[in-house]
C-alpha cells in the first residue's frame, strides 16, 4: 500500500500561516481588480469544501449548497440589520445558523440516498430564495445590504477596500481549509468514507452510519454558511438573485472538476469557475455580446461533460491515480 | 523542513517591507485621466443583455455604440475615438456588481454612461469603488429618483424623468380625465415600483381595494401574472396601471386578454413608461404564438403611456429622423423602435458632456461641465435635462396606442407636456413651456 505522509496539526497551521503571508504580501502587488477576484476565488473556495466534505466524503450527493450558504448569508445580514453587531461575529452566526439548519435538514435527509436526496436538496436551492422573496424581514428581491466597511482604525484610508475585503475572505478560506483538511484525516473523516464505501460493513465495525451522515450534513453546512456570508462581504448584498439555482450547480461543476475527494481539489474548482468566465470574456470582447455572455457558461458545462466521460471521478482524481501508477511501475 | 520555512517566512517579511514601499510610492504619482489617451475616450457600460428583464432594453447599448462610431467616423470628440466597453449584468444586482467592479479597477474606463437598472446600480453604488474613485456615473438609465443625490452620489446623474416624477403626471391626468373611477395597479416589488407608488402618493392618488399588486422583479418571465390580473379584475378597477418592465408588461397584456380584456372585461391600461415600447411588447408576445402577439396588441389598442422622448414612429421629428439614418448605418440588422431612439439620444448627450469637459477631459472636468451646461444640450427630450441637481429629464406627454401598436399623442397634434419636480410633499403638475434645441446639424453636437 501507498503510504501518505500526513503532516501534523501544528506543521499545517505553519503551512497555513505562511500562506496567508503569502497571499498578504501578493495583494500589494496585483492590481485591484485580481484581489476582488481572489476574493471570490476565496468564498467559492470554502463552498466547494462544503460540497467536497458532504459528497466526496460522506458520500451524500448535494445539489443544493446554495440554499445552505443563503441560509448562513441571511442570518449574517439580519443580525446586523436588526441587532447591529459587529460584521466578525456575523460569520460565526452564519457558520452557527447554517450548520443548524443543516442538522435539522440532515436528520431528515438521513433517510434518504442517492438521486432521492439529490432531489432534495435541489428542493432547497429553488425554495429557500423564493422563499427569502416572500418574507419581508428578508427584504424582498433587493435582498438585504450586507456591507463589511473598511479597514479598522487608521488603516481605513491606506488599506484599499478590495485588500480589506480580500483579507477576510481568505482568512475564512484558510481557516477553512486547515479545519477540513483536519476533520478529513481525523476519526471523523475516517467514519465518513466507511459509511461512502459500504454502509453496512461500516455498521458492523461500530459506526453509526445515520448519525455519521447526520453529522458530515452539520459540519458541512456549516462551512456552505460560512462560504455564504463570504460570498455576500464580495457583492455587498444579500438577495435571492444571489444565491440561484445556477450556483449550486456552479460550486458542484467546481467540485467535480477539482476533484471531489480532496480537499486541495477545491482550490483548483475555485480557480477554474472564477477565471474561466474571465479569459473568455477577454477573447470575446470584440465579438457579438451573446457569444460572451453565454461562451462561459457552455466552456464550464462542456468541461463537465469530458470529465465525466473522461474522469468520471473528476480530473484531478484522474491525474492522480495516474501519478500513483507511475509510482508502482518499475 | 522547519529551517526552509524560517528561510521563506524571512523571504516574505523582505516582500512586505518591499511592498510598503512599492504602494506608497505609486500613491506620490499624479495620475492622468484614467480611460483618456491620445486617440481614444473609453467608457463603460452595464445593462441587462441576457436574461428575463432583458428585452428591449438589450437594444440600448448597441444603440449607443452605433450613435459613437457615427460620431468616431465624424471625427470623434476633439480627435478622440470613443470606446464603449458593454457589459450584461442580466438585471441582477450582484452581477452588477462585479461587472462594474470589472469596468472600473481592470478596463479603466473614463467615466460609466447608461447603465440600466434601479436595483442593479444601487448594488454597484454600494459596493464599486465609483464615489471613491470619483467616476463619473451619467445618464443612469432609471427613473429611480434616489440616484439624483448630489451630496451621497456626487458623480452620478439621471436621464430619465424621476418614477416619482411620471407618477405624479400620470395621478393628475386619472384625476383629470377619469374622475370617480376605481384605480388599481401593477408594480414591481423593488424601489423602482416602490418610488412610483411613493408619487401616486404624493399626488394623492387612491387604489381600490385589492387593487395594489405587485411581482418579483426576476420572476416575472417564470411566474406569470395570472393571480395579480385576477386579483385585479376582482377589484372592479376601471383604470389599471401596469408599472413595471417591458418583458412584465407583455406577461400582463397577454394575461388579461386571456381574462377576457376587450370582450368581457375593459379597463382602461394605463403603461409605465419604462415597461411600454410597442416593438418589445409585440415581439415578445410574437416569439411564442401569433395567438399571443394578437391578444398582446388588442390589450395594448386603447392603452395609454407617457413618453418624454418624441414617439419612435414620428419619422416626421428630426431626432428621429437622423437618428434612424443612423441606425440603418450603423446598428444594422436592428429593428429601430423607442428603445433605440433611447439609447442614440443618451449617447448623443455623452458627447455633449464629453465636449463640454474640455479638451483634455477629467473625470472632475467631465462632471462639472455636466453639471453647469448640462440644461443647455441638445436632445430629443421634451422637457429640460435638469442636470444641476442630478436629475433627467423633467417632463413627460400622454400618448395612447392605436390598433397597430403606434402611439400618438391622445388628444391628436403636439405632445402636450406636463412638467414637475421629485418632491413627495405635494402632487404639483404644470404645462411645460420648454422649448426643445434643434439638432445640431448633421447630428453631430459642436458644442464646448
Amino acid at each position: 500500500m501507498h503510504v501518505v505522509h500526513k503532516p501534523s496539526t501544528g506543521k499545517r497551521i505553519t503551512l497555513a500561516l505562511f500562506i496567508a503571508l503569502i497571499l498578504f504580501v501578493a495583494s500589494n502587488f496585483v492590481d485591484e481588480y485580481r484581489i476582488f477576484q481572489g476574493a471570490q476565488v476565496a468564498a467559492y473556495l470554502v463552498g466547494i469544501i462544503s460540497i467536497v466534505l458532504l459528497t466526496g466524503f460522506s458520500g451524500q450527493i448535494t445539489l443544493g449548497q446554495g440554499a445552505f450558504m443563503a441560509v448562513g448569508a441571511y442570518s449574517a445580514a439580519i443580525v446586523v440589520q436588526e441587532f447591529a453587531l459587529p460584521i466578525w461575529l456575523t460569520f460565526f452566526i452564519a457558520v452557527i445558523a447554517a450548520a443548524l439548519f443543516g442538522a435539522i435538514i440532515g436528520i431528515s435527509a438521513g433517510r434518504l440516498s442517492g438521486p432521492y436526496l439529490a432531489g432534495a436538496t435541489l428542493a432547497f436551492a429553488v425554495g429557500i430564495p423564493a422563499l427569502a422573496n416572500a418574507i419581508p424581514i428578508l427584504g424582498g428581491e433587493q435582498g438585504l445590504s450586507f456591507d463589511i466597511g473598511f479597514a479598522p482604525g487608521k488603516y481605513a484610508d491606506t488599506v484599499s477596500p478590495y485588500k480589506w475585503l480580500f483579507w477576510i475572505c481568505a482568512l475564512c478560506a484558510i481557516i477553512a481549509v486547515v479545519i477540513a483538511v483536519n476533520l478529513t484525516s481525523s476519526g471523523m473523516g475516517r467514519e465518513w468514507r466507511a459509511v461512502r464505501a459500504h454502509e453496512t460493513a461500516a455498521a458492523l465495525s461500530g459506526i453509526n452510519p445515520a448519525r455519521s451522515k447526520v453529522l458530515a450534513f452539520t459540519v458541512s453546512s456549516g462551512f456552505a454558511g460560512l462560504a455564504g456570508v463570504s460570498f455576500s462581504a464580495t457583492v455587498g448584498l444579500v438577495s435571492p438573485s444571489g444565491f440561484t439555482l445556477s450556483l449550486s450547480f456552479l460550486l458542484l461543476t467546481g467540485a467535480i472538476l477539482g476533484g471531489i475527494s480532496h480537499i486541495s481539489g477545491a482550490l483548483g474548482g475555485a480557480f477554474i469557475i472564477v477565471i474561466i468566465p474571465t479569459i473568455f470574456e477577454a477573447w470575446t470582447e470584440e465579438a457579438s455580446l451573446g457569444v460572451a455572455t453565454y461562451l462561459p457558461g457552455i466552456i464550464v458545462s462542456a468541461l463537465l461533460l469530458l470529465s465525466i466521460a473522461l474522469a468520471p471521478e473528476g480530473p484531478s482524481e484522474a491525474l492522480h491515480k495516474l501519478r500513483h501508477r507511475g509510482h508502482r511501475k518499475p | 523542513m522547519i529551517r526552509a520555512l524560517k528561510n521563506r517566512v524571512r523571504v516574505g517579511a523582505a516582500l512586505v517591507a518591499l511592498a510598503g514601499l512599492v504602494s506608497s510610492g505609486v500613491s506620490a504619482q499624479a495620475a492622468a485621466a484614467p480611460g483618456v489617451t491620445k486617440d481614444t475616450i473609453t467608457l463603460g457600460m452595464t445593462s441587462a443583455q441576457s436574461g428575463a428583464a432583458s428585452p428591449g432594453y438589450n437594444k440600448v447599448g448597441p444603440a449607443m455604440r452605433a450613435y459613437f462610431d457615427y460620431i468616431n467616423e465624424k471625427g470623434g470628440v476633439y480627435g478622440r475615438k470613443i470606446v464603449l466597453k458593454l457589459e450584461d449584468d442580466k438585471y441582477v444586482p450582484t452581477n452588477a456588481v462585479n461587472k462594474v467592479n470589472k469596468l472600473i479597477l481592470r478596463d479603466k474606463v473614463f467615466a460609466l454612461v447608461g447603465n440600466l437598472g434601479t436595483a442593479t446600480h444601487t448594488a454597484a453604488l454600494k459596493k464599486t469603488p465609483i464615489i471613491k474613485q470619483g467616476v463619473p456615473d451619467l445618464f443612469v438609465n432609471t427613473g429611480y429618483s434616489g440616484f439624483a443625490a448630489p451630496k451621497k452620489y456626487p458623480t452620478t446623474f439621471m436621464y430619465l424623468p424621476s418614477y416619482i416624477m411620471e407618477a405624479k403626471i400620470m395621478a393628475k391626468y386619472i384625476k383629470d380625465k377619469f374622475p370617480g373611477k376605481k384605480v388599481g395597479i401593477l408594480y414591481q416589488d423593488d424601489d423602482f415600483g416602490k418610488d412610483g407608488l411613493a408619487g401616486f402618493k404624493a399626488a394623492g392618488l387612491t387604489f381600490v381595494a385589492g387593487g395594489t399588486q405587485k411581482y418579483a422583479s426576476l420572476s416575472q418571465a417564470t411566474v406569470g401574472l395570472t393571480a395579480q390580473l385576477t386579483a385585479l379584475k376582482t377589484s372592479g378597477a376601471e383604470v389599471i396601471i401596469l408599472f413595471g418592465v417591458t418583458s412584465a408588461t407583455a406577461v400582463a397584456m397577454r394575461t388579461a386578454a386571456a381574462l377576457g380584456y376587450g370582450t368581457t372585461w375593459g379597463p382602461q391600461f394605463i403603461l409605465g413608461s419604462v415597461g411600454a415600447d410597442p416593438t418589445t411588447l409585440l415581439t415578445l408576445a410574437g416569439a411564442t404564438t401569433a395567438e399571443a402577439r394578437a391578444a398582446t396588441l388588442r390589450s395594448l389598442t386603447g392603452a395609454l403611456s407617457l413618453s418624454f422622448l418624441p414617439a419612435a414612429t414620428d419619422t416626421e421629428d428630426e431626432y428621429v429622423k437622423k437618428f434612424i439614418e443612423i441606425n440603418t448605418a450603423y446598428n444594422k440588422g436592428v429593428a429601430w423602435d423607442n428603445n433605440v431612439l433611447v439609447g442614440m439620444n443618451q449617447a448623443m448627450l455623452v458627447v455633449q458632456a464629453l465636449r463640454a469637459a474640455g479638451q483634455n477631459p477629467t473625470r472632475a472636468s467631465l462632471v462639472s461641465a455636466l453639471k453647469s451646461k448640462g440644461g443647455t444640450f441638445a436632445s430629443a427630450a421634451y422637457s429640460k435635462l435638469d442636470s444641476a441637481n442630478n436629475v433627467g429629464f423633467t417632463g413627460y406627454w400622454v400618448g395612447k396606442y392605436n390598433s397597430t401598436g403606434v402611439i400618438a399623442p391622445v388628444d391628436g397634434g403636439k405632445p402636450v407636456v406636463y412638467t414637475t419636480d421629485s418632491s413627495t410633499a405635494n402632487g404639483d403638475v404644470a404645462t411645460s413651456t420648454f422649448v426643445r434645441p434643434a439638432m445640431p446639424a448633421d447630428g453631430v453636437p459642436t458644442n464646448s
